[in-house]
């Protein structure tokens, strides 16, 4: 089933592409939705505002013509282009509120909501909204991995577990075209943004102590992979997420030519996003703070904030703004500054116990409960990712932790080997994360760190889009592990959070 | 490498200066208990309650540490330092690995004590973008142990990867041959604190396949050659610090030219 109206296919894609572009942008102005295939200009520097301020984009030796460019153009039958789900006002990925701005706008003919993973399951009728609920309601797209795991780092795997379907409320996990029985399963998650690269490549010490192994090596390039790429850790380097992306997302029938690889890859490294000017505090690289995606483009990545520049540092000299700065500020600016670098120390020095988190608790030797803070796994200065591989289980995806949600599916997870370091020989999960790359039961529900940076653009938040806004995420990892945030912190936090 | 033989039974064979060393050694299973101090991160302090003698003792320095769900199996070395941050003398050195028998999490507040204010461990590697010093020659084969919790092949964060690092920045500078990776499993049954304990056969096989996959990582182009052995009987190479079923838990990395 296909959600273009019948008289659309007799246009070429690219054609009709540009049409639903043109159509959604009403007016001259140039409109925040990038429409693969438009060919406009991207500028150096390109700002959007958001709910929390303006997000700005850079890309190294900008200006970039995108007419002809991979990244832009429509590449696979459905018209979609890399841009669909990497929007430059969304940093780089895609908030809920563009995919419902452009659900509107279209009546549901954009590319983004093509069948094979814009909408719940390609079984369902593609004409109705509900069909596309989990991308209009939390930013999901399906992302379809192959069971049985077989190979991890071109080693062979037999996994560990077997997985059966509890529920399947969107019909992609069961019948004869879907689910384990047909070699396929289903999870829903959040577009990742395809910015800050090098920060997310980097690799700052030669081991995965979650793993307990020295890094994989690049196929390519035989060089150490970070592991911070993906979700669930599927594409060690940028090829090969590029050409998993082509061939599922893009539903490109060839595949990407070397051309065309180097060009995305080429691009993929030029762009930071983050970021420039909170609504409520002003310019965020004023007065001595250091915000904004140029110190990105400017920073060696890969340091480890605990032995070298603290995590959010850059906002340090607003912890005391001079008396003389302050009165250039006004009340209400003076105070989110305030809050801002608060937040910062508050992510860094609030300390709480995690407890049963395997990738921290388990089988790193860290011990179960470990005292720590939000840096211990957000510890990349600058950035905010972690520095070793960052497959972490928080709980998002797996009971008890996750939220009660009835439109995802429910896996049942047996071990067959030892059983989980936390729970157990049977585990219920919406998404087995980095379990489905590496066949490991004691990777279930393990998720990549998200990367923190433009997430004032890109609402909702984790990988299942549980949280959705910034409150959300505090509130989370409160239910999570008690902390124990004061409310002031709370907000210190959603403030910070929005600044980055 | 020298072999010491061990324990009460063969303690006569062994040297005055090895029965002296394995004098006052500690080993128990018992169930965990976190003591919440908070002395910033990683500051928690971890007991555990022999169970035959009534001694609790403070286990927080391990490089392994407990899970409050499971028995560990605590072997260590009444430390030196009388002074008892977390509210118990300290074993240290201490080893406490987990085992597969389930526990009633128990955690009690700090009761007035401070615990240990984190330090940075001796065996801490540099980031990548710090340059090791090239060990000088002259190359002649060498054995580098790898240490392991027990019956497990996992690197251990903070130990194994600094002993790992300092081979293979050897190795680099050596240019070996090839290397030959040598898994140990200590299998012969023990009886401690009631409980039998024995690692599986498998670990040595797991161990020395961790190790050699590790090498071919980090020395690619190297020729790495995989055995292992079960029985494993202890060492006295220094990094197992003295205690004696620790040393046997380990692979070899035998540089050979």
């Amino acid at each position: 089933m296909h959600f273009l109206p019948q008289k659309a296919f007799a246009l070429p894609i690219a054609a009709l592409v540009l049409a639903l572009s043109v159509g959604a942008r009403g007016g001259d102005v140039p409109d925040r939705w990038w429409a693969p295939g438009e060919g406009r200009v991207l500028p150096a520097a390109l700002d959007y505002d958001n709910d929390h301020g303006t997000l700005r984009t850079l890309t190294v030796g900008g200006p970039l013509k995108t007419a002809g460019h991979p990244f832009f153009e429509p590449l696979g039958k459905d018209g979609r282009a890399c841009v669909t789900c990497h929007q430059p006002s969304d940093a780089m990925s895609l908030s809920v509120k563009s995919a419902r701005r452009q659900w509107d706008r279209t009546d549901g003919k954009d590319p983004l909501f093509a069948a094979y993973d814009g909408s719940n399951c390609p079984t369902l009728p593609q004409d109705r909204r509900e069909s596309h609920s989990l991308l209009l309601d939390r930013g999901l797209i399906r992302v379809e991995r192959p069971w049985p795991t077989k190979s991890f780092n071109g080693n062979p795997v037999t996994p560990d577990f077997t997985i059966e379907v509890v529920r399947d409320p969107n019909g992609c996990n069961s019948g004869p075209a879907y689910g384990p029985a047909a070699g396929k399963i289903s999870v829903y998650r959040r577009p990742r943004p395809v910015a800050n690269m090098k920060y997310l490549l980097a690799v700052g010490f030669p081991y995965d102590p979650k793993q307990g192994y020295a890094l994989p090596l690049d196929p390519d390039d035989g060089k150490p992979q970070s592991g911070n790429l993906m979700a669930d850790n599927r594409a060690g380097n940028l090829r090969i997420q590029m050409e998993d992306a082509a061939a599922t997302h893009l539903q490109m029938l060839k595949a990407l030519t070397p051309a065309q690889r180097k060009t995305l890859q080429d691009f993929e490294l030029r762009v930071y996003s983050a970021m420039q000017t909170s609504k409520a505090g002003g310019a965020l690289d004023s007065m001595g703070a250091r915000g904004g995606p140029v110190r990105l483009r400017d920073s060696q990545p890969g340091a480890l904030g605990s032995i070298g520049e603290p995590v959010w540092s850059e906002f340090k000299a607003w912890e005391s703004i001079p008396k003389d700065e302050a009165a250039k500020l006004t009340p209400e600016q003076l105070a989110h500054r305030q809050s801002i670098a608060r937040g910062a120390k508050v992510f860094r020095e609030k300390m709480f116990l995690i407890t049963d988190t395997a990738g921290i608790n388990s089988r790193i030797g860290f011990g179960n409960p470990v005292r720590n803070s939000c840096v211990f796994c957000h510890n990349m200065s600058q950035m905010g990712n972690d520095v070793a591989p960052g497959q972490v289980d928080l709980g998002t995806t797996t009971l008890p932790f996750a939220d009660p949600w009835d439109d995802l599916p429910l896996f049942k997870v047996t071990c067959t080997g030892r059983p989980h370091p936390h729970y157990g020989k049977v585990i219920y999960t919406y998404d087995p994360g980095f379990a489905l790359t590496s066949g490991k039961c004691a990777d279930v529900g393990k998720i990549t760190l998200q990367s923190m940076r433009g997430l004032s653009a890109r609402a909702p938040y984790f990988s299942n889009g549980l949280a959705k806004d910034l409150r959300g995420v505090v509130d989370y990892y409160e239910r999570r592990y008690s902390i124990g945030y004061t409310e002031q912190e709370k907000q210190d936090l959603v403030n910070l959070m929005s600044a980055l | 490498m020298k072999r010491l033989t061990l324990l009460a039974a063969l303690c006569a064979a062994t040297s005055a200066q090895a029965a002296q060393d394995t004098a006052g050694l500690v080993r128990f299973v018992a169930c965990p208990v976190y003591r919440d101090t908070d002395a910033g991160r990683k500051s928690g302090c971890w007991l555990a309650d022999d169970r035959e003698n009534g001694k609790r003792w403070d286990v927080t320095e391990s490089p392994y540490k407990p899970d409050w769900n499971f028995a560990v199996l605590v072997e260590g070395r009444p430390s030196a330092n009388a002074a008892q941050p977390c509210g118990a003398p300290a074993l240290d050195p201490v080893r406490t690995s987990r085992l597969d028998i389930p526990c009633t999490r128990h955690m009690i507040p700090a009761e007035g004590f401070p615990g240990r204010r984190y330090t940075l461990p001796r065996r801490n590697i540099a980031p990548l973008s710090v340059a090791r010093a090239v060990p000088p020659g002259p190359y002649a084969e060498r054995v580098f142990p790898v240490y392991f919790e027990f019956d497990k092949d996992f690197l251990v964060y903070q130990y194994d990867d600094w002993l790992i690092d300092n081979a293979v920045t050897w190795i680099k500078a050596a240019k070996p041959k090839k290397l030959i990776v040598t898994g140990f499993a200590a299998t012969a049954p023990e009886t401690v604190s009631g409980v039998t304990i024995a690692e599986r056969p498998e670990a040595a096989q797991e161990r020395a396949e961790t190790i050699a996959e590790t090498m071919r990582r980090l020395v690619p182009g190297t020729a790495v050659e995989t055995k292992w052995e079960v029985a494993a009987q202890p060492t006295d190479e220094p990094e197992a610090d003295g205690l004696p079923w620790q040393s046997q838990r380990r692979a070899e990395i035998r540089a050979v030219f």
